[in-house]
């Protein structure tokens, strides 16, 4: 009975550990500097012991003397990483706060020319099917259904429904989400649509057989479609997937916001 | 009262449920995945309480869920209140005692809720349907809620016997897979 809970447990442990490897490996953007760095921090004693022995066989004679002034630098160098490691806690410290601020700052003055409430998140989706944000701010604060939600750096999405004290938001790169939009050099119309396993890119698609289409370009939207207000930023075309059929052919766009680190939004009430 | 207590457990695990889900599972991810820590939940109810516990806490639950993040009444409510009916009708037919049936039914039964909401939400906002991707994401949230089974299998089902003997259930008439 005891083996059988000890087993059990050790069982768990292992489990347990395998899930932090899977979920750490697979969310890393390179998996194979990791390996990489794995194998460095192996190899990299031996490699360093062989570079030391072959020094001191080609003559190297100082070794002992400057043994002892190393340990102390050693020390010294030690005490003064640790104070500088303090002071760069504080410095993140305060360049976050500074960076929310200099947020809200930019979000006003970026869209005075529209009449907007500020909001934040206070809910995010819990389904890996929909992406949808609750807001803090409601009819109470003259939010309605429909109204377009940006952020500092652009789109987020626009109200879907809304309650007294909260809105919920359907941000652009939900599935069933679709932005008419153009791109900024060529003018051309596109439509943006959002993807099951993308969180920050769209899929532009309908794009003109004549349009020509450039990586890096800005695409904002087109203010058809009676719900988006003309000339906001949806983001940059990051990549062109050219197909047999030009009609059906795509591109990936690259949304302005990062919607893992939005905190801050405004809802346009009016242009 | 010790049933009062329970009910009232199983309000705050479900509150904890939410919370895990909502702020540590939303980045803590395989390959940006989530669990559904709420189908898990609702089948566990329904395997060790009550025929029509399980069925009343998904509705509950479902309708919550729906409330707080969904844009449409109803379709978590009607699911999860599913995987609570179907969860008791697994009980009369197979053993909660071996860990793998229950991990069986944990994938199949995170296999039927996703396929089943994400076809109801396609007919209400029709969206372009993306089989490869859809079939990605389930297989990854199918296999994460199968780990998180095995390593809660233990706590859950001790805490399962404590309810099932408050609640009266006959053990004798389970059938054995």
């Amino acid at each position: 009975m005891y083996r059988d809970k000890k087993v059990g447990l050790v069982g768990i442990i292992i489990t347990i550990a395998i899930l932090i490897l899977v979920v750490i490996l697979s969310n890393r953007e390179n998996n194979i500097s990791f390996f990489e760095n794995i194998i460095n921090k192996c190899v990299m004693p031996i490699q360093n012991g062989l570079t030391y022995a072959k020094n001191k066989i080609s003559g190297n004679t100082s070794f002992f003397t400057d043994v002892n002034n190393l340990k102390s630098e050693n020390e010294k160098l030690k005490q003064k990483n640790s104070e500088l490691e303090q002071l760069l806690r504080e410095l993140e410290k305060i360049k976050t706060e500074n960076q929310t601020l200099k947020e809200y700052m930019n979000l006003t003055e970026k869209y005075g020319e529209y009449k907007t409430i500020p909001g934040y998140i206070i809910n995010k989706d819990i389904s890996n099917y929909s992406k949808t944000v609750t807001i803090n701010i409601g009819t109470k604060d003259g939010v309605q259904k429909n109204m377009t939600v940006i952020a500092d750096q652009g789109l987020v999405g626009h109200v879907v429904s809304v309650t007294e004290n909260s809105s919920k938001v359907e941000i652009i790169v939900d599935t069933a989400s679709s932005v008419s939009a153009t791109m900024s050099t060529s003018q051309d119309s596109i439509i943006c649509k959002g993807t099951l396993d993308a969180a920050s890119t769209l899929k532009a698609m309908y794009i003109p057989v004549d349009a020509k289409v450039v990586q890096g370009d800005t695409v904002e939207t087109s203010g058809i479609g009676g719900i988006y207000p003309k000339g906001i930023r949806i983001g940059t075309v990051k990549k062109v997937e050219n197909t047999k059929n030009i009609t059906d052919r795509y591109a990936i766009i690259e949304t302005a916001v990062d919607f893992n680190k939005l905190n801050s939004v405004l809802v346009i009430t009016t242009e | 009262m010790k049933k009062f207590i329970i009910n009232l457990s199983l309000i705050v695990i479900a509150i904890f449920v939410y919370i895990l889900q909502e702020n540590f599972f939303s980045w803590f991810t395989i390959s940006g995945v989530m669990p559904n820590l709420f189908i898990i939940y609702v089948l566990f109810i329904g395997l060790f309480a009550k025929k029509t516990m399980g069925t009343v806490y998904g509705i509950f639950i479902g309708l919550i869920i729906d409330l707080l993040v969904e844009t449409k009444i109803g379709v978590n409510a009607f699911l999860l209140g599913a995987v609570g009916f179907l969860a008791a009708t697994f009980d009369k037919n197979f053993s909660k005692d071996s860990r793998i049936t229950i991990m069986l039914m944990v994938l199949g039964t995170t296999i039927a809720y996703e396929t089943l909401s994400y076809f109801v939400n396609f007919a209400i906002y029709n969206f372009n349907i993306e089989i490869i991707s859809f079939m990605r994401t389930l297989a990854i949230e199918a296999i994460y809620n199968v780990i998180l089974t095995i390593i809660f299998y233990s706590a859950i089902k001790k805490l399962g016997y404590y309810i099932e003997e408050e609640y009266g259930k006959s053990k004798i008439l389970t059938k054995y897979f």
